[in-house]
């Protein structure tokens, strides 16, 4: 009788589980979106805690002067004098002499390691801009440890990769919570009072979707003044994307307002005398909820691209604040095809990033779709 | 009474000595309109409700019959105020106050909302999905300010939920969780939670399974018997009707064609479209299939309304007056109207 | 010779919330020219009982092992559960059997003209050309009773009424002359004084093509007016079968009883309405046993609840799937 029991207790859960619970239920089943779900976890968190992971400040002040377009240096554990717990590194000397025509010239030095050092008091930094530390991840006993290589200026390209992806995130952040307000005034407004407001803003809403970014965006380059912090540059830009980005959204908010609003439920509320305030907020919101959010996932990599691609034009962000754009704006040489391929490895992380957005948002698109077999 | 220009000749309302209770509502000439055509120029009207006068009775179970575009479930509406009256009157009368409902505004529109509720066809859409069920029937409650605490609510609701024999169990689930006839009995409990007095059914039980249909039947005659409510029962299912309802109204195309107490409705319909609506409606035996008067043709689209009598592309009996005249609501006996030329001779059939 | 026989047949759904029964251990024939009302509410498996002779369910169909389906058309029998690819299933659906609908608008394409499509499927189906199928479809919708049959066969679906709507469905299930027509609720979605039509024209139609009809509604009213034998189903399985008049005037399983109580009468004004107590048990919770037990006013108790009942002949060919009337149960 316990195996009834369980499955009452089953049910029951089924019968008092809300909306949100059900789609975590079906998203959960779903295995593609949960890996894509816990990659994507995985990488905000990377994003978020940037300056803790990394050893080293991304920007200039963190460089490494001695070690100019260097190779990615993996720590190891093991080497011909046996073997460590703790990961090292072997030291690099470089040495220039007659021998060598006067070109600088690495040696590897096998025998002086140089240890992986956990928890280490590095240079400064402020997480999320509050709170200021200096632990480091990890870091090395004796000069800079580089998983990623350096680049042409000696800086380190793991520290880079994670501050981009974070900068990346907020950017996308900030355009998608701005396209989302925007989107839901204008889209809301329009699709629940209908007639023409609707019409009016229709036009709007679509005149601006015809405003081609490229040429807008060189435009501002062209004005925006050179004396801008990065940082300002930084927000303009964000500020830009999500002032364009609001049209596509506001069309679905309206699409499904105009579809819900007519439903027996809503008419029910009315009945009862209630304002439209309130049937917005209890009855038409909620309906939306599952799908707004779908949108802004599926959205949220659009930012991040259309950003990078900016950045990598050299229309958008530029120097010290740093994207993946600004990363792949020095790729472009045949020397760096050639000689330097790990300035490339940030691009996997980018990929990465935006196929778990993908996966996450088509997971969700599909969890949230709840009343399909619900109807008779 | 309010003043219409340019209103339709409204006729008499006919001298049908019956109700011994007041009417409820009644209406006079009552004309709901939609405009379905954007152009300036010419202007197309739909009148899905045109001309009707009615009298509900109070505590009675009033029902209005018809096939689409007969104007039913529109006529039920306007009585909630839930679509323009574009011409005549209603009124609403419980005893305790007294309502124009063409000129109803404000604080006293407000207060009818408490008075006049609706029950949904549909009770797969009736209810919003993310809500409890709990928080489905309270919601008027909270809406109209009826209650002051959570408490209070909370005790409403069960006293309600108990009636529509919902138990505590269900009133936190969602409604996923629910057949169609139980989602029916919490769009009543909804119906019913702020006390009203008049109750349109739209369609209550078309959606349910046959076995579940009387049994919601049922509980609504129960509830009316107990609560002393007055029921406007809007249907296309005559049988349906004919055990549920004290009075029958047809329509068609927005017109009343014949009213009457149920029994003599059913016993003896005097317009043609009574008639070949009774005799559509199949048999359960098996051998009765020598019905008469089957109709032929299509039912004509509301946008396109015939003249004169509404029903005459359709009528076995149509004469060319039929084309040119339209019937008025005449007297036939207590409580009996109907609007046909010729229901006198077709009677003596 | 039977014109269809189906056995045992068992259809099962993996779907979110589990694996579920829809269709139990059904069996019933249909000869040519006769007519079969399929009787059930929702839940029943009625309808997927009909998808399942076209093969027309879901993916996540999965047949019991014992369920046999066989078509006996003019070039011999057809097992249809082994019909495999489309091409083979192309013998059986449009052309030896066909479907009409509930909601007609869901059948036509709204973006192709009601003519194009029937002449599309006469061509699929049949030697005719073009203009020889025009023609037969012209010929068909005037069959049906639709008025101005050539304009008509230019129009769009949205463009005409219901009712019609439904004829011109009728009208194209039979141009290709099937031997079996499936109907699946074809009159619920019309109006009453169209239903009865609709009814007439159908029966019509099976006195003039000899077709083999399966007629499924949840109205018994016009199932006793179209049907000449009966089969009620009730949560996956048939619990009573037999002639039109013996089941609707005789009824033995309970759940038919019940089912006719229920309904209003128009003949006894003042009967009261008496439910069928309870609610139909979701399809993830079958009872065991005898299905119907839970809601049986006139359940035995345990025999009931723990053994599925088997056949009981009841009249001629009338036979009730219930414990009362099992020779070792209780009269």
């Amino acid at each position: 009788m316990s195996a009834s029991q369980g499955s009452q207790k089953a049910k029951e859960a089924y019968y008092t589980a809300s909306q949100g619970q059900l789609i975590w239920a079906r998203f959960k089943r779903q295995r593609a979106a949960m890996i894509a779900a816990v990659v994507l976890a995985v990488l905000i968190f990377s994003g978020l805690f940037a300056p803790f992971l990394s050893p080293y400040d991304p920007t200039i002040a963190g460089r490494d002067a001695n070690y100019l377009n260097g190779a990615p240096q993996i720590p190891q554990f093991c080497d011909a004098n046996g073997c460590s717990f703790r990961p090292f590194l072997h030291t690099v000397e470089r040495t220039r002499s007659m021998a060598t025509n006067f070109r600088w010239v690495e040696t590897i030095n096998e025998d002086e390691r140089r240890y992986v050092t956990f928890f280490t008091r590095g240079s400064d930094y402020k997480l999320f801009g509050l709170i200021s530390s200096n632990v480091r991840l990890f870091g090395i006993d004796t000069g800079m440890v580089h998983l990623f290589g350096t680049d042409a200026s000696g800086k380190d390209i793991f520290s880079r990769t994670l501050h981009a992806i974070w900068t990346s995130l907020q950017v996308g952040t900030i355009g998608i919570a701005i396209s989302f307000v925007l989107a839901l005034v204008i889209g809301g407004v329009s699709g629940y009072y209908g007639g023409w407001l609707d019409s009016v803003l229709q036009m709007i809403t679509d005149a601006i979707r015809t405003v081609p970014a490229i040429p807008l965006f060189m435009a501002i380059a062209a004005f925006v003044p050179a004396e801008w912090s990065a940082e300002t540059r930084f927000f303009f830009i964000s500020m830009i994307l999500g002032l364009i980005g609001w049209p596509t959204l506001a069309r679905r908010v309206r699409t499904h307002l105009l579809t819900e609003r007519n439903q027996e439920y809503v008419l029910a509320a009315q009945l009862c005398g209630a304002s439209g305030g309130h049937v917005i907020r209890r009855h038409l919101l909620p309906s939306f909820t599952s799908y707004i959010i779908v949108d802004l996932v599926i959205s949220f990599p659009y930012m991040v691209l259309s950003e990078t691609a900016l950045s990598f034009i050299g229309l958008g962000l530029k120097d010290p604040v740093n994207s993946l754009g600004v990363m792949l704006q020095n790729v472009t040489s045949a020397d760096v095809l050639l000689n330097q391929q790990w300035y490339f490895i940030p691009v996997i992380f980018f990929i990465v990033l935006v196929m778990a957005f993908v996966f996450v948002g088509d997971g969700l698109r599909d969890a949230a779709d709840p009343y399909s077999g619900d109807r008779k | 009474m309010t003043d219409m220009p340019d209103m339709p000749d409204v006729p008499d309302k006919p001298n049908v000595p019956e109700m011994n209770q007041p009417a409820l509502i009644s209406t006079n000439g009552l004309s709901v309109e939609f405009n379905i055509s954007k152009t300036l120029f010419n202007p197309k009207v739909l009148k899905a409700v045109d001309g009707v006068s009615i009298d509900i009775p109070k505590g009675s179970f009033f029902g209005v019959v018809g096939e689409s575009g007969s104007g039913k479930t529109t006529l039920g509406h306007a009585l909630l105020k839930a679509k323009p009256i574009a011409h005549g009157s209603v009124t609403y009368d419980d005893g305790e106050v007294r309502y124009d409902l063409a000129t109803l505004a404000g604080p006293e529109l407000k207060d009818y909302r408490k008075r006049a509720q609706l029950i949904f066809q549909d009770p797969y859409a009736a209810l919003s999905p993310r809500m409890t069920v709990r928080d489905i029937i309270a919601e008027p409650l909270e809406v109209m300010g009826l209650t002051k605490t959570r408490d209070e609510t909370d005790a409403r609701v069960r006293e309600i939920a108990a009636k529509c024999r919902l138990n505590l169990e269900h009133l936190r689930r969602f409604p996923h969780a629910f057949s169609g006839g139980q989602r029916q009995r919490i769009s009543i409990a909804r119906a019913l939670v702020c006390g009203p007095q008049f109750i349109v059914a739209d369609e209550s039980v078309a959606a349910l399974d046959v076995s579940i249909q009387a049994d919601v039947l049922n509980l609504l005659k129960s509830i009316q018997a107990e609560m002393g409510l007055t029921f406007l029962f809007i249907s296309h299912d005559l049988s349906v009707v004919a055990h549920t309802c004290d009075h029958v109204a047809v329509m068609y195309l927005g017109r009343i064609v014949e009213s009457a107490p149920t029994r003599a409705l059913f016993k003896a319909p005097k317009h043609p479209y009574t008639k070949a609506l009774f005799s559509a409606i199949p048999s359960l035996d098996p051998d009765d299939r020598g019905r008469a008067q089957k109709l032929t043709g299509e039912i004509p689209s509301a946008t396109n309304l015939p003249s004169g009598c509404k029903f005459h592309t359709r009528c076995p009996f149509v004469q060319p007056r039929c084309k040119d005249e339209e019937p008025v609501l005449e007297g036939v006996a207590t409580g009996h109207s109907v609007s046909c030329h010729r229901w006198r001779e077709l009677a003596q059939d | 010779m039977n014109l269809l026989d189906v056995e045992n047949l068992t259809l099962q759904f993996d779907t979110d919330e589990g694996r579920i029964t829809a269709v139990d251990d059904v069996s019933f024939s249909l000869a040519p020219g006769e007519v079969m009302g399929l009787v059930g509410e929702s839940g029943s498996g009625k309808s997927v009982t009909a998808k399942a002779l076209m093969k027309l369910n879901p993916r996540n169909a999965h047949y019991g092992p014992q369920s046999r389906i066989s078509l006996n058309l003019e070039h011999g029998p057809v097992d249809v559960m082994a019909l495999k690819t489309p091409r083979e299933m192309a013998v059986v659906r449009g052309g030896a059997v066909s479907m009409i609908f509930q909601e007609p608008m869901a059948s036509f394409a709204p973006a192709i003209s009601i003519g194009s499509q029937m002449v599309e499927q006469l061509l699929i189906h049949s030697d005719l050309n073009a203009k020889q199928a025009k023609a037969l479809s012209i010929e068909m919708l005037d069959r049906v009773g639709i008025s101005d049959a050539a304009t008509r066969f230019n129009q769009y679906a949205f463009e005409i009424s219901g009712g019609m709507r439904q004829r011109a469905m009728i009208a194209m299930a039979l141009s290709t002359k099937p031997k079996l027509l499936i109907a699946d609720e074809p009159t619920t979605a019309l109006d009453v004084t169209i239903q009865a039509q609709v009814i007439d024209l159908m029966k019509d139609l099976v006195a003039e093509f000899r077709m083999g009809i399966i007629f499924i509604t949840h109205d018994l009213g016009v199932v006793a007016q179209t049907a000449d034998k009966v089969a009620v189903m009730y949560l996956g399985r048939v619990v009573e079968q037999g002639p039109v008049r013996s089941v609707i005037r005789n009824p033995q399983h309970p759940y038919t009883q019940g089912l006719l109580d229920a309904l209003p009468k128009l003949d006894d004004l003042g009967a009261p309405l008496r439910p069928i107590p309870g609610d139909i048990p979701s399809p993830l919770e079958r009872p065991s046993g005898c299905v119907f037990h839970t809601r049986c006013p006139k359940s035995l108790g345990r025999v009931c609840e723990t053994d599925t009942p088997g056949w009981s002949d009841t009249g001629p060919d009338h036979r009730a799937a219930c414990h009362l009337y099992h020779p070792g149960g209780q009269t």
